[in-house]
């Protein structure tokens, strides 16, 4: 009898686990394009890197009318900028890709490419309408072949804490010998630190990196021209000067320290404005544009593309979204529900009035924002100007000898 | 006598540092937790600051309400929860059987054989994870509970048969050879004697392997797109920068974890596991 019992509830058990186990989400199967009215809809699978109240304006939005212009469900899915390469990877591997199309942050396109996991949309330039910024279009080209189309713009913006810059009767900084000034006043003031770049040597470098060399009017795919000697030098003049949260200060921790009041100026994406003061409710963190350099002011242009991968289940579909994304309906959305700048010039939308002067902070930022240069090697430039950075600004090395170390670095990488 | 006055005063020495030790290492262990706990629970005033109170000044549920509220609670928590129960299930039906068949082998050939078992733990996970995730989407497993329950079951198989081979070992042989005397069978006296025996050793083993896969990561990031587990939603929020919702789901993740050991912890004594030591 007690045998039996035992049987029963190992058979039950094994029964149910398995029950269970199974009865996860079924993948999705592609479905072909078909007759729009008379067919069942077509699911386009997407996926974008976005914050809660960004995926109720999708929803609400963008994406119901293009599901009944076209007979179409979206299933939208959270994937991060970083997580994507490895996801598109296995299901490129698995020969079975899940995705029909895909928005990526700009700075992130490059293993993308290498690795041959999108497709070349060369032969549909002509679909990017006119009114699309120019430098927009550039950042989606790997050696004159368009992987990406433009989305959306992004570029960092200056944040400040105007409570701790009027008490020390600052202004916020608008060249680099004021913002030599402002952090040498603070550290002085304070004994310690109050601005911050992001020091982390990594992605997060590179692009204040960029901002410094080119508005000294340098080039950093060289590295040891007269600009980014200059800007190397005044980097090593100012770190003395800087929070010791530089050294931690990335897209992420930029906005906690600008929060909790550690460090009461530095540069981040626009995001931070919710993050910091919609959500943390510091009105006192104000934004501007930035500064200059000795040559001009110059800010790397970030923000997102679209791309469609190798193996998109309904690839023709995913570039009539593409296009409609690029739309100027879809840009205006975009402006008056999420503060996003428009990719388009005649895309205009009333944002909200607490966030105007952010707004104002990223469309002028944006006006000075240059691309980046895409290049295969990008992950050895990345390197290169880090590790000068290491070198020269942390640890004080002699700038001149050791930019010449790492251009020849870049050439070699170049050269692969 | 020398000998004696000095062993006393170490006594002494230990009798004192003892509870202060415990009080630091508590005190360094629980912080993190408070802190994640706090945050959660505290309005932005108390956080955002540059010198935050220990205690929580400014207390508020909006926090945790907007997490409830967003809708993205429950799936990942039934996902999670769903996939580490029956990871678990799983590995004890298939792990105890082998470790006791494993621990009666002669002594050279159960170690070779844990050895071997534990060659496909040599590997960064991070390296195996791809191609195996691979071979999963093949399969088309994307998506699937069963999907994140295999790929969790081949990683928490060698180390949960490493636990309870060293279980099985302190249990003698004399015992199960007094049933059969009696006149059971070896299933039943495996079943009736070396299992009712060695249950304290499956719990451990048991509650190692829930945990583990309730916190596993790399895996449910590779074999979900969708339908995302807890910790992969911890993450997502942790990636947005939402640092109040972070901690209030930081926290729901934690939950379960302390109710689960908190059941579990009076097995959790270092003489359950010494036979494993011993391979």
């Amino acid at each position: 009898m007690k045998k039996k019992w035992y049987a029963k509830l190992v058979v039950g058990l094994l029964s149910a686990t398995l029950l269970l186990a199974g009865c996860g989400t079924e993948a999705t199967e592609p479905t072909t394009e078909g007759d729009n009215q008379s067919q069942e809809p077509t699911t386009l699978r997407i996926s974008m890197g976005l914050g809660e109240s960004e995926w109720q304006v999708m929803k609400e939005k963008v994406f119901p009318q293009f599901e009944q212009e076209h007979n179409v469900k979206i299933e939208a899915v959270q994937i991060e900028a970083a997580d994507l390469p490895k996801k598109l990877e296995s299901m490129d591997a698995a020969g079975k890709m899940e995705l029909d199309l895909f928005t990526q942050d700009n700075m992130a396109l490059a293993p993308l490419v290498e690795k041959g996991l999108v497709e070349d949309l060369s032969g549909y330039r002509d679909m990017i309408p006119d009114e699309i910024l120019p430098s927009l279009t550039s950042v989606g080209e790997f050696d004159d072949k368009l992987y990406f189309l433009p989305y959306r713009p992004n570029v960092e913006i200056t944040y400040y804490n105007e409570t701790k810059f009027n008490e020390a009767g600052l202004t916020p900084p608008t060249n680099w010998d004021e913002l030599l000034n402002v952090a040498k006043t603070f550290k002085e003031k304070e004994g310690i630190g109050r601005v911050a770049i992001k020091g982390t040597l990594d992605g997060n470098t590179t692009v204040h990196l960029y901002d410094f060399i080119r508005s000294a009017g340098g080039d950093p795919m060289v590295l040891n021209d007269e600009g980014s000697v200059k800007a190397y030098t005044f980097l090593q003049e100012l770190y003395p000067y800087l929070s010791p949260d530089t050294k931690k200060a990335d897209w992420n921790t930029m906005n906690q320290y600008l929060a909790n009041e550690s460090v009461y100026l530095g540069q981040n994406w626009p995001f931070g404005v919710n993050v910091i003061v919609k959500d943390g409710g510091k009105e006192e963190i104000k934004a501007y544009h930035g500064w200059e350099g000795p040559v001009k002011e110059s800010h790397v242009l970030g923000g997102e593309v679209i791309g469609i991968p190798k193996g998109s289940p309904n690839a023709d579909l995913a570039m009539e979204f593409a296009a409609y994304l690029m739309s100027k309906e879809v840009q205006e959305i975009f402006v008056s529900e999420l503060g996003w700048p428009a990719s388009r010039s005649d895309a205009y939308g009333t944002v909200a009035d607490w966030q105007k002067p952010y707004f104002e902070a990223v469309d002028q930022a944006l006006a000075t924002a240059e691309a980046r240069p895409n290049v295969t090697y990008w992950a050895d430039v990345e390197k290169a100007t880090n590790d000068a950075f290491r070198e020269i600004v942390m640890e004080g090395k002699p700038v001149k000898p050791t930019l010449d170390k790492y251009h020849d670095v870049l050439e070699v990488a170049k050269n692969k | 006598m020398v000998k004696g006055q000095e062993n006393d005063r170490l006594a002494k020495i230990i009798r004192i540092l003892f509870w202060p030790t415990v009080i630091m290492v508590l005190f360094f262990l629980l912080v993190p937790v408070y802190i994640m706990v706090k945050v959660s629970l505290s309005a932005p005033e108390d956080i955002l600051t540059q010198h935050p109170p220990f205690l929580i000044h400014n207390f508020t549920w909006d926090h945790w309400i907007k997490v409830f509220e967003s809708g993205n609670l429950w799936e990942p928590f039934k996902k999670s929860f769903t996939v580490a129960t029956t990871t678990t299930i799983l590995a004890i039906m298939i792990a105890a059987p082998a470790s006791y068949v494993i621990s009666r082998m002669p002594k050279k050939v159960k170690y070779i054989t844990i050895l071997t078992l534990f060659l496909t733990r040599m590997f960064p996970e991070v390296g195996i994870a791809l191609p195996i995730s691979v071979k999963f989407l093949e399969l088309g497993l994307l998506d699937t509970n069963l999907g994140l329950v295999l790929a969790h079951l081949a990683k928490e198989l060698p180390f949960i048969a490493w636990i309870l081979v060293g279980t099985f070992e302190t249990i003698p042989r004399e015992l199960e050879q007094a049933a059969m005397v009696d006149g059971a069978s070896r299933l039943t006296a495996l079943t009736k004697v070396v299992f009712p025996i060695s249950l304290s050793g499956i719990a451990v083993a048991a509650m190692f392997v829930w945990l583990d896969s309730w916190n596993e990561f790399t895996y449910a990031l590779y074999l979900t797109l969708s339908d995302r587990t807890l910790p992969l939603q911890t993450y997502y929020y942790i990636m947005r920068g939402d640092w109040f919702q972070s901690a209030a789901y930081a926290t729901i993740l934690t939950i379960p974890v302390v109710i689960v050991t908190f059941f579990l912890q009076r097995y959790l004594k270092s003489g359950y596991l010494s036979g494993a030591i011993k391979g």
